[in-house]
Parts: structure tokens; sequence; C-alpha cells
């Protein structure tokens, strides 16, 4: 680990306690492990995770790690704001935005300059993470659960680029591709129903 | 390989299988994917012609197979949005029940056209039928999950056609397959028969 990111999280840990203003992940499951399930169970952010990795899947090896690396720099960004009180009500219209981004360009099956997923990834992982604060007062709790958070978000994601990433008949690329335009599809209405209210 | 495939899919329908958190307000997110599912379904006009379009993308083979069930669910999300904006469409029934007529007849005359007229004539249909949706869409239910359950449906209808359509590889199952797209394009003519 070093030095800036031990500098980050030091800062993370010292920075006063503010009110969180979101969600209990789980009644009764708290900290890391309520974190780490969490991006399971919201919609939005599972149907942005799976189509991530859909299109994370359809890169090469390099440009995916490269990805995922975003994915975690954003992530810990934005816990490091979250400890600065930094806080939105609608962060989920940027998940879905990923969703639906990442989603359409799963459609193309094409490896992509890493720009572009990553360009995806980062502000919508920092979105996942403001959207998934916990509703404890606790700095350290929060940050626990913003860690596990991260944590769970990334090995979603990455499995399912795992699974994508090694077809070995021809119409498994096609159900990527498929399951990408779904994934878009839904996200695009939710994005929309979201913006009407 | 199959069974990666299969984790792929149960992936994507992870969302459906959420409980709510509680700053998601989602209640009743199986309830509204089950929603979503059953509303195609429901609609015999809808079914009859995503069946058409997955026997026509069958008859038509590689790439229309594909490219059809990734094209219509797209351009739908897109005629959604219209409906949810309370975009007036004109003739939306009327549309729905035309596409059945036209895509039907399409697999009835085994008609060949350039793939890219053939895609513009399943995503111009797309449209009436995401716009009845999106119209439909039900402000309760978890907006997700009833997305997904309407776009997965419309999926397998496709999905059954393509099953059914792949008959066409010998010359009975062409017959037969041409055969169901004679009875869509008919039953299309008794809905647009509502209307006139």
């Amino acid at each position: 680990m070093n030095a800036s990111r031990i500098a980050i999280i030091a800062l993370g840990l010292l920075a006063p306690p503010q009110a969180a203003d979101a969600h209990v992940v789980i009644e009764g499951v708290g900290g890391f492990p309520g974190g780490l399930i969490h991006p399971l169970l919201v919609p939005a952010h599972a149907l942005f995770l799976v189509a991530l990795g859909l299109l994370a899947g359809q890169q090469t090896a390099a440009h995916r790690r490269a990805v995922f690396g975003v994915f975690a720099a954003a992530s810990v960004a934005a816990i490091l704001a979250v400890t600065l009180a930094v806080a939105t009500n609608d962060a989920d219209i940027m998940v879905l935005a990923g969703a639906a981004l990442a989603g359409l360009l799963a459609t193309t099956g094409r490896p992509l300059p890493t720009i572009v997923p990553a360009a995806i990834a980062a502000p919508a992982a920092g979105a996942l993470m403001l959207d998934s604060v916990p509703a404890v007062v606790s700095t350290s709790e929060t940050l626990l659960a913003l860690a596990g958070t991260a944590l769970g978000a990334i090995l979603l994601s990455a499995l399912v680029a795992w699974i994508a990433a090694s077809p070995r008949y021809p119409w498994q690329r096609i159900g990527a591709r498929i399951l990408g335009a779904w994934a878009a599809a839904s996200a695009i209405l939710v994005l929309a129903l979201r913006l009407a209210k | 390989m199959v069974r990666r495939g299969l984790i792929l899919f149960i992936f994507l329908l992870w969302p459906l299988a959420s409980e709510s958190a509680l700053a998601h307000g989602g209640d009743g997110i199986a309830g509204g994917f089950l929603g979503g599912f059953s509303h195609p379904l429901f609609g015999p006009d809808h079914v009859a012609a995503m069946v058409a379009v997955g026997l026509w993308g069958a008859f038509l083979g590689a790439p229309a197979i594909w490219l059809f069930p990734v094209i219509f669910p797209l351009v739908m999300a897109l005629g959604g949005v219209l409906g949810i904006l309370g975009v007036p469409l004109p003739g939306v029934e009327i549309g729905i029940a035309l596409s059945a007529v036209l895509l039907g007849m399409m697999v009835a005359m085994a008609a060949r056209p350039p793939l890219l007229v053939a895609a513009l004539l399943v995503g111009a249909f797309a449209i009436f039928h995401g716009h009845a949706h999106g119209t439909e869409l039900p402000r309760g239910a978890d907006p997700i999950a009833f997305s997904l359950g309407f776009v997965v449906a419309t999926g397998c209808l496709h999905l059954a056609g393509i099953v059914f359509g792949l008959l066409a590889r010998w010359p009975y199952g062409r017959m037969a397959v041409r055969t169901a797209g004679g009875v869509i394009a008919i039953a299309g003519l008794v809905f647009l028969g509502r209307f006139v």
C-alpha cells in the first residue's frame, strides 16, 4: 500500500462524523458484511454491475484490469468524499446511466479503447458508493460498510466479466450481447421514469 | 460452458431476486417483475408480433437471428421513454396490430429484404410496442423489476419464435414456419379489425 493511499484512508478515518442521509442496508446486518452484499440487493446497482461486467468481459485482459482498477480508485475517492460530507439524492441516476451505456456498448460485442469502459465505470462507481451510504452515525462503521460495498461491487462485476470473457461457443457471445440489450433497455426505461418524476 | 451461460443469465436476473433496501422504496420487487413479465404475455397482439420477430429472424438466418433480439428491446425502450414522458404517438394500437400483420406476412411470404430494411421494419414497430408498455408502466411497482420483467418476457417470446423458426431448415418445417407466419398475419388482421 503506497503512502498516498494510506493518507487517504487516514484522512477518512480522522474526518469528523457526518450525519448519513441514506439507509440501513439490511436490518440486523451492518458494517462490512452488510456493505458487501448491498450491491446484490439494490436492483439498480446489480443491473449496472452486470452490464459493466458484460462490457468488461468483451475487452482484453489488460483492459479489464484497467477498468476494474479505475472502478476501485473511483470507489475510494467516493468513500473519501462521503467522509467529507458529500451527499446527493440523485446518485442512482448516474448508476442507471452507467447501466444503460455499459449495456448499449455491450451489444456491439467489440473491444473498445480502455478509456470508454473506464469513463463509464468511474462516475457510476462513485455514484454507486454515494448511493450506498448506510444510515449510521459512526464514521468508522460507514467506512467499513462502504469498503464492503466497493469490494462486493467489484467482485460481482468481475465475476460477470470473467464468465463473459471466455465464451467457447459463438452463441455465448451473442447471448452476452442480447443480455446487454436487455440491461440497457431496462435501465433506459427506469431512467426515463426517474427523470419524469 | 453452458453452465457459464446460465450463470451469466442468473446474474442478469439477480436484481429480480433482490429484497428492497429501505431507502430505495422498492416494495414488491418480485411482484414488479411478475407484473412486468406477464404484461406482454397477456396482450395477444404483442405475443403475435414478438413471435413473428423471432420467426422472421430465424428464417433470415445470421445475423438477423440475433440482431433482431438486440435491436428490438433497445428501440422498444426508446418507445417506452416516449410513453413515460407522455409524448403522444398516434395509432399505437393500430401500429401494434399492423406489426403482427406485416411481420407475419414477411414470414408467410418467406420475404428476404436487405438486412437494413428488415431491421428498420422491426425497429419501427418496436417503437409502438415500447410506447404502449411505457404508457402503462405502473408507477407503484418496482420500476427496474417491472421493466426487466417485460424486457425478459419480450426476449422469451422472440426466443420462442426463433426456436420454432429453426424448423425452417427442413422442407416440412419451412412450410410449418410459413404457415405460422400466415396465422400471425391473420390474427393481426383480426386485431386490426377492432380499430376499423
